[in-house]
């Protein structure tokens, strides 16, 4: 009985960390393409993201926007908070943005893209001007997603 | 039902609920996906209302009315939201613009609505396929889907070209409950499968249990050989009559036991189990232990004369030579072997034979080989106590009866009534007393017999008014209380039959008390039956008869008949003498052996009253001579 249930635990553990893993590797992704850099600093408020990215020793989290590469904005809260603090850094040292929700395309030009959930579809979207911005090129997996406006 | 059977029965049977608890489950999944390919048609037609209505609303460029036209959109907006039943998740209408991204003109979601011509990857080339072919396509769920079990995609055709695609994504949750429809069903049915694997499983076990254990039962732990059960299963299977068999003995192995100890006594067996192995298992052989050191042996008849191979195997186990503690011990054994004859039913039998051929070799000094042919089987087999007892519980006894008949005129006027077993294998086949009644004599077996042959004498005479009959009586018989009040019961019984009955006094011994035998005579006669001296002239009936006892008929022994052939003259000569004799003293003479046309011719001219003979008649059944 007891190994039956070391096992089930063991079952749902391994379920709930190919979650994680599927979200880390998805973002990992998505940031090196953003970044050429071999070690990304990230800025994510959410703790889940931050549990997440945690796991993986090429990002590091940063406690400040203003120290990372890029910022992960998932609330409204955040997005006011780095787009006001935003002024004051130096052009060439703004951390690229990138954001899970589409609205927050339109609250400022500086994202990059969004990856976002649209009728029960995860979509992944990138600015073509925007990513120019920052001298981004995007590898050709992700082309098709690049849209040249809102 | 036999074990083998009925395991395999219990197999089947198992075999077949399975297959029907899985024919059950692959009818209810059929079931479902029935009824699943009827709900995703309903849908169809579902999409194709929703379009018709949309186009009716529009009747010019879609993308061009609805983005000139926000009041419509709210309105066909809301219709879409009315069409949004529990089993969709989501209904809306896109486009596909200029640069080829999907864009939406329609979203019928109560909560959060997707904005005019906001972007959406459809994540599934599906929806490209349907601009091009105008073509429904349905989309299954795949990856970074979630809450859509599946999507319908209509194309909304105009001029052969696609303006727009109306999707419907049917829910997850009623995915879910089309496949859960039948799940209480399906749950029995896997709860069935369950219970049947498990059945099944068990079942595996037990066999497999009952396998070691019957292996453990059948098989000689020490020698490998197999144990006497085993002998008993493998006739119920095979038949006897399809082997050949020996029996062996090693001869004073309890010395090997003694002197070197069980443990290398033991070892010694393994080894001269391993040696009849060698010889006996290419031929398809099985060895059984069926005591310490004796072995049975059991080779198919079709493999080589068990003659051959009994020889071979007595010297190899001769010749053998064991090394005990650094000491080379030879054994000696005594050996039976038997060719067993078709038709041949008991094993114990063969066993009981061989085992008498290896108690002569044992008593006549061991380290010997006797084959039994057929001939030692029946006498064997035919003078054994468990035979006879069996044969008269079922009586299978038949009563024969040889004509007696008047010399002079040649016709009938007696039966000699004698019995006859009938073989237990071969009803056709007849035991002669020959084989059976030196054994019984005396024993209650005896009396038993005396008594249905009695029985059926009298009904025979019961159902043939005009017959007489006699029957064998031996001279004990008279001194056996229970053989003498059989005979009273019977001849008070049928008293009207009695003087039709003559009994015929054998004798193997002199009669010691002639006023007792007297006394009996007159008992006998007394219910008007005869009395005849069987095999007068020879042994112990002689002429003491004559003058102590009152008898009627004398039966001339068949040994003086028989020396008619040889010494005609003297033997004439010598019967003439008892005829005058007999004539004086009013005997009736019958003479026996009567087997040619010359001595019946003789016994004529002899002037001797009555002849019985093979020539005259053999025994058979009475209907045979009654018609």
């Amino acid at each position: 009985m007891k190994k039956v249930l070391i096992l089930l635990i063991l079952f749902y553990g391994h379920l709930y960390a190919l979650d994680r893993d599927s979200t880390l590797k998805l973002y990992h992704k998505l940031f090196f393409s953003l970044s050429p850099k071999a070690e990304i600093s990230v800025y994510v408020n959410d703790n889940e993201y931050r549990k997440i990215f945690l796991s993986s020793k090429r990002l590091q989290l940063t406690k400040e926007p203003k120290d990372a590469d890029i910022v992960l904005i998932t609330d409204e809260r955040t997005l006011e908070k780095v787009l006001a603090k935003r002024q004051d850094i130096q052009t060439d040292k703004k951390p690229i943005l990138f954001v899970t929700d589409h609205h927050f395309l339109d609250r400022s030009k500086d994202i990059v893209g969004a990856f976002y959930w649209r009728k029960g579809r995860s979509q992944l979207l990138f600015v073509k001007n925007r990513l120019d911005q920052y001298h981004i090129v995007l590898p050709a997996e992700y082309q098709k997603f690049i849209i040249d406006e809102l | 039902m036999k074990q083998q059977y009925l395991n395999r029965f219990i197999l089947l049977l198992t075999a077949l609920l399975i297959a029907f608890a899985i024919y059950l489950q692959y009818t209810i999944v059929e079931s479902t996906h029935r009824l699943k390919k009827e709900e995703i048609k309903k849908s169809e037609r579902y999409a194709q209302k929703i379009a018709n209505y949309i186009q009716s609303k529009i009747e010019t460029d879609i993308e061009f009315t609805l983005a000139n036209d926000p009041e419509l959109r709210q309105e066909l907006n809301r219709v879409l939201q009315t069409f949004l039943t529990q089993q969709y998740q989501y209904i809306f209408l896109l486009k596909k613009d200029a640069k080829g991204y999907f864009r939406f003109l329609l979203d019928g979601s109560k909560n959060d609505p997707e904005d005019f011509n906001a972007i959406f990857f459809p994540k599934s080339e599906l929806f490209e396929q349907v601009c091009k072919t105008h073509k429904m396509q349905i989309v299954r769920q795949q990856e970074g889907v979630e809450h859509v079990w599946l999507s319908l995609v209509y194309p909304l055709v105009k001029h052969n070209h696609t303006e727009a695609l109306l999707v419907l994504d049917l829910s997850e949750a009623y995915g879910k409950y089309l496949n859960d429809f039948n799940s209480p069903l399906m749950t029995v049915v896997k709860i069935m499968q369950i219970f049947l694997f498990g059945s099944l499983l068990l079942l595996a076990i037990i066999l497999y249990r009952y396998s070691k254990f019957r292996k453990s039962i059948l098989e000689d732990t020490l020698t490998s050989s197999y144990t006497k059960l085993y002998l008993e299963e493998f006739f119920n299977r095979y038949k006897v009559d399809q082997y050949n068999a020996i029996l062996l003995d090693i001869d004073e192995f309890k010395q090997v036991n003694t002197k070197y100890g069980h443990k290398s006594g033991d070892t010694v067996l393994k080894m001269f189990v391993d040696t009849i192995n060698s010889i006996v298992s290419p031929l398809k052989g099985k060895v059984i232990r069926t005591a310490g050191a004796e072995f049975f042996i059991v080779i198919p008849k079709d493999q080589v004369k068990i003659g051959i191979v009994a020889k071979k195997l007595f010297e190899i186990l001769k010749e053998k030579k064991y090394l005990v503690e650094n000491e080379v011990v030879s054994l000696t054994v005594s050996m039976s072997a038997i060719e067993v004859p078709k038709g041949t039913s008991s094993v114990q039998n063969i066993l009981r034979l061989l085992d008498e051929k290896l108690l002569e070799i044992k008593s006549k000094g061991k380290d010997n080989l006797g084959i039994l042919g057929i001939e030692h089987l029946d006498e064997s087999l035919y003078g054994n106590m468990d035979y006879i007892r069996e044969a008269l519980e079922e009586e299978r006894l038949l009563c024969l009866y040889q004509p007696i008949f008047h010399t002079e005129k040649k016709e009938i006027v007696k039966y000699e009534t004698l019995v006859r077993l009938i073989d237990k294998d071969d009803p056709d086949k007849l035991i002669s007393p020959y084989h059976f009644m030196k054994v019984i004599k005396g024993t209650s077996q005896y009396i038993k017999m005396s008594k249905l042959v009695l029985n059926r004498a009298f009904s025979t005479l019961k159902m043939y008014p005009d017959i007489e009959l006699s029957v064998n009586l031996d001279l004990d018989d008279l001194y056996n209380s229970d053989m003498m009040k059989l005979i009273s019961e019977n001849l008070h019984e049928y008293k009207e039959f009695a003087n039709r009955l003559t009994f015929e006094i054998l004798e193997d011994h002199e009669i010691y008390d002639y006023g007792k035998v007297s006394l009996i005579f007159q008992q006998l006669k007394a219910y008007g039956s005869k009395i005849a001296i069987d095999d007068f002239g020879s042994g112990y009936a002689n002429y003491n008869y004559l003058i102590q006892l009152d008898v009627e008929i004398l039966k001339i022994d068949g040994s003086l008949i028989r020396e008619l052939e040889t010494e005609p003259a003297r033997t004439k000569t010598v019967l003439a003498s008892i005829k005058a004799l007999a004539s004086t003293f009013n005997y009736e003479l019958v003479a026996e052996f009567v087997s040619s046309k010359e001595i019946y011719e003789a016994m004529k001219e002899l002037g001797i009253e009555y002849s019985q003979g093979f020539y005259l008649g053999e025994p058979k059944p009475i209907e045979e001579y009654i018609h």
